[in-house]
């Protein structure tokens, strides 16, 4: 067990998550959410995003448009759809309680009840 | 100085440089390999490369003439390889362990995945499999050291070192345990290089296909060579190999330099871009032409990261960035450790695995030995079986029997014969069966062909069950001469060529009508009273003990008297309908005190008995009857004696005299002779009774032994006599002539000796 392979399954298990909090504002183009979530610190791959993107829409969870630009071909524009703004809720409320559990266990600075005197029992 | 081309990508029109190109076209198949296992893998490669497309055409827009490698490795930082996303994206299938660090881990994961035996499988298989990713021989040995989680080169160790018992512990395996991909190693061959050739080549192919340092087996091959050359040397210019090690290492020499000769022969040299990665045991796929040109771009990358870390650098990225970079390098220093521990693991390794294909071509030599064998083995059995049908009619009782022995025959003998000729067919096409129906099948007729045997046996033995013996009287009229011959009579008729085209001489003559057995055996007794006496004594087994009388009796076998010879009947002959049940006929000559008795050499010539021995009872007391019967040989004339049977020469006590005595000196005939005279009525005695032990034993073999002994005797005298054998044989034929009326035999022993010292030499 090492600690890369902890903290990538940490981040692997919030990422559609995040990626669902970013499109909740809005309709995002893939690369502006690579830069939100630059923003906040947490780096990720385009080549990351799109296969979760595509599942996300092909799960209706996300819906997309395609979006004159002024540079060459339309753009897909991603956006939430009703199911995908109930999932995100969901996740949201699961991440909440998840974040409080945890900070709440991580945050805790006195030491556990002393065991020298007790026997171990099973 | 580079040429640009444009391409159409994604309904863009795009100047690239060649070189760019290439590695966006390399990253886009990696791309599209990554995915190709994804639902939507057409939508997110189109996604992907529009964004490719669009940051390209930002760039141009910004003033670029065309996209560069520079331009493309940016892009492919910004998007990430398909290694990157495995460490990202949740539902990923890599099972083996990642890290974070993106670029330099890559390579460390690929060879996680190809040299580490355990990793990736052994959550999967406890079941156990035959490796066929692994394999040296049928991949049993990796197969079970991935169900043991332990390195299948032990397992190939132990195997080695308990071969007598593992060798077929690894044939039932080989044969009962399914095979399975347990994608443990990419297939490797074995190939001739001629980039780093000594000779041929093959040193260095070995050493790319164990891993291992070049010289390593040109040691193995040189070494030896060097020894026994420095050997021959000190030795003179005769290669000596008396002492041991010039004998150890002249065949060493011999075998190595064989194996390198048929490896030289044997081996294809790789010569393609694919023969060599097979050669060296890499993946021949787009993945490890992927990994090749990843290692090329890695310094691109590692340029442009920089590149742009140093523009985008503030004041606090660069710290974050520094700590991230500690991190990292903390991280390049474990990936570096976790490389070189399979990098050192590679080299041990290869030479075990070196050890374990030796012992796969020796594998291969004792199994090819096995197969050949048991292939002439039951090809000779099946020959066998056709030749002992026209026997059957004599020995098989109904038809029943009969189809069963049809059945045997081809069952149980031809059926192994079909299944091993189709078994190196197999081999040799290298054709993979899908089904086991054949081998179903061939196991289903062969163990029919088995129980066929069984009752086949069973039902034949039951015929055999009971014994009976009827004697026959004849009278003769007494020899005037005070001397009785017994020859064997001519046949009436001499049939040739009738069986496996020869005078067939065995103990049966089968002819279209009648089969002609010659179980006979002449024995000498001596005589109550002063006559002679013959009789003989006809036995036959049986399935009852009347129908085993009743075969006695209807033999036929008749002694015809000349002067003083008895001719005896060549065999007696049983006619068609009639069965073989071990019919033999014991003619007993029961000869006088003082009377004198000659068997002639057709009696052994002619007759061959044998026993069928049932193991239910002895026929000992009948066969050889110790109290009354003598070992005599045929063609020396006897003469009854109080004591037993005696030569009329003499020459069997003087050999006897000479065994007992170990008399080497006395190598003259006469002196021998009287030796013995001299020694009187007490040697005679001891004499008997040694008779008398000896034909306890089975004659035959007692027989056999006997003449060996003679034989030596006669050997150690040639020597002596090497150049005089002549006079020697001379004097031997006269001193016998005065006592042997038909001078047939000058003495056995010598007659021996010059035909052995030929065979000898």
């Amino acid at each position: 067990m090492n600690i890369e392979n902890t903290q990538s399954q940490m981040r692997k298990g919030i990422l559609e998550f995040c990626i669902l909090s970013v499109i909740r504002r809005g309709e995002a183009y893939p690369s502006d959410i690579v830069e939100e979530m630059k923003a906040a610190n947490l780096n990720i791959f385009e080549g990351t995003l799109y296969p979760l993107l595509t599942r996300l829409k092909n799960a209706d969870m996300l819906t997309y448009r395609w979006v004159e630009s002024n540079s060459g071909p339309p753009r897909k524009y991603f956006s939430l759809t009703e199911k995908g703004l109930q999932f995100y809720n969901e996740l949201e409320k699961t991440w909440n309680e998840l974040a409080n559990a945890v900070n709440a266990l991580a945050k805790k600075t006195e030491s556990l009840p002393d065991t020298t005197n007790q026997n171990p029992s099973f | 100085m580079k040429k640009i081309i444009n391409i159409n990508f994604q309904g863009r029109v795009i100047p690239i440089e060649e070189t760019a190109y290439d590695l966006l076209k390399t990253y886009v198949d990696s791309l599209r390999r990554h995915f190709v296992n994804e639902d939507g893998r057409d939508e997110i490669i189109n996604d992907i490369e529009s964004r490719i497309a669009e940051l390209f055409s930002e760039r141009l827009k910004r003033g670029s003439a065309c996209i560069t490698d520079e331009d493309v490795s940016a892009v492919i930082a910004s998007i990430g390889r398909p290694e990157d996303f495995d460490e990202q994206d949740g539902e990923s299938s890599s099972a083996g362990p990642t890290t974070n660090t993106a670029g330099s881990s890559s390579n460390y994961d690929q060879k996680q995945e190809q040299y580490s035996w355990t990793h990736a499988t052994a959550g999967k298989n406890t079941r156990l499999f035959r490796n066929a990713d692994d394999k040296i021989i049928a991949g049993v040995c990796s197969g079970l050291a991935d169900s043991l989680r332990i390195d299948p080169v032990i397992m190939r160790i132990l195997f080695v070192l308990f071969f007598g018992v593992s060798f077929w512990i690894y044939v039932v395996l080989w044969i009962v345990v399914p095979v399975q991909s347990l994608k443990t190693k990419v297939t490797k061959r074995l190939y001739r290089d001629p980039e780093h050739r000594a000779i041929g080549g093959v040193c260095s192919g070995l050493a790319a296909y164990f891993n291992t340092e070049i010289w390593i087996p040109r040691l193995i091959f040189g070494v030896p060579l060097v020894i026994s050359i420095l050997n021959g040397a000190l030795h003179g210019p005769f290669f000596n190999f008396h002492h041991g090690l010039g004998f150890v290492s002249g065949s060493l020499v011999s075998t190595l330099v064989f194996i390198y000769v048929i490896l030289w022969i044997v081996l294809p040299e790789a010569t393609t871009t694919s023969e060599k990665l097979e050669m060296r045991g890499e993946k021949i796929d787009l993945n490890s032409i992927r990994d090749t040109v990843k290692e090329d771009l890695q310094g691109f990358r590692g340029r442009a990261e920089k590149f742009g870390a140093e523009v985008k650098e503030t004041a606090q990225q660069f710290a974050s960035r520094t700590s991230s970079f500690a991190q990292q390098s903390g991280q390049r220093a474990q990936s570096f450790a976790a490389e070189a521990g399979p990098m050192a693991r590679r080299t041990g390794y290869g030479l075990g695995h070196f050890i374990a294909v030796m012992f796969k071509i020796f594998f291969f030599f004792i199994g090819g030995c096995i197969v050949v064998a048991l292939l002439g083995v039951l090809v000779s059995l099946f020959g066998a079986g056709i030749a002992v049908m026209p026997f059957k009619d004599y020995i098989l009782d109904g038809q029943w029997q009969s189809l069963l022995a049809w059945c045997v025959l081809i069952l149980f003998i031809g059926v192994p014969i079909i299944a091993v000729i189709v078994w190196i067919i197999r081999r040799i096409a290298g054709a993979k069966s899908r089904n086991h129906f054949i081998g179903y099948a061939f196991g289903m007729l062969w163990i029919i062909g088995l129980f066929c045997l069984i009752a086949l046996t069973v039902a034949v033995k039951r015929n055999f069950d009971y014994k009976a013996r009827v004697q026959q009287d004849f009278n003769i009229t007494q020899p005037l001469t005070g001397k009785l011959i017994v020859k064997v009579a001519n046949s009436a008729v001499q049939y040739y060529g009738a069986w496996w085209g020869g005078n067939w001489s065995g103990p049966f003559n089968l002819t279209d009508d009648s089969l002609v057995v010659k179980n006979v055996r002449v024995k000498i007794e001596k005589s109550n009273d002063s006559v002679y006496h013959v009789f003989a004594t006809k036995s036959s087994n049986g399935s009852s003990g009347i129908q085993a009388e009743g075969f006695a009796r209807t033999l036929g076998f008749q002694i015809n008297q000349q002067d003083s010879t008895l001719y005896l009947d060549n065999g007696f002959s049983l006619p068609a309908g009639q069965k073989f049940r071990n019919q033999q006929v014991l003619v007993t000559v029961q000869v006088p005190i003082g009377k004198r008795i000659l068997v002639d050499r057709s009696v052994s010539r002619r007759y061959h008995w044998f026993i069928i021995d049932r193991g239910r009872y002895d026929d000992w007391d009948w066969d050889y009857d110790s109290e009354s019967s003598y070992y005599y040989n045929d063609g020396v004339e006897y003469i009854m004696t109080p004591g037993g049977l005696e030569r009329t020469d003499g020459k069997d006590k003087k050999h006897v005299s000479n065994r007992r005595n170990n008399n080497d000196e006395d190598n003259n005939d006469d002196n021998g002779y009287n030796n013995n005279r001299n020694n009187g009525n007490n040697g005679k005695a001891e004499r008997y009774r040694y008779q008398q032990i000896e034909d306890s034993i089975r004659i035959k073999a007692r027989a056999k032994l006997r003449e060996e002994m003679r034989i030596k005797d006669s050997l150690d005298r040639e020597k002596k006599l090497k150049e005089v054998i002549k006079t020697s044989s001379v004097q031997t034929r006269k001193n016998s002539a005065g006592t042997n009326d038909d001078g047939d035999m000058p003495g056995n022993h010598l007659i021996f000796s010059p035909v052995l010292i030929f065979a000898i030499r």
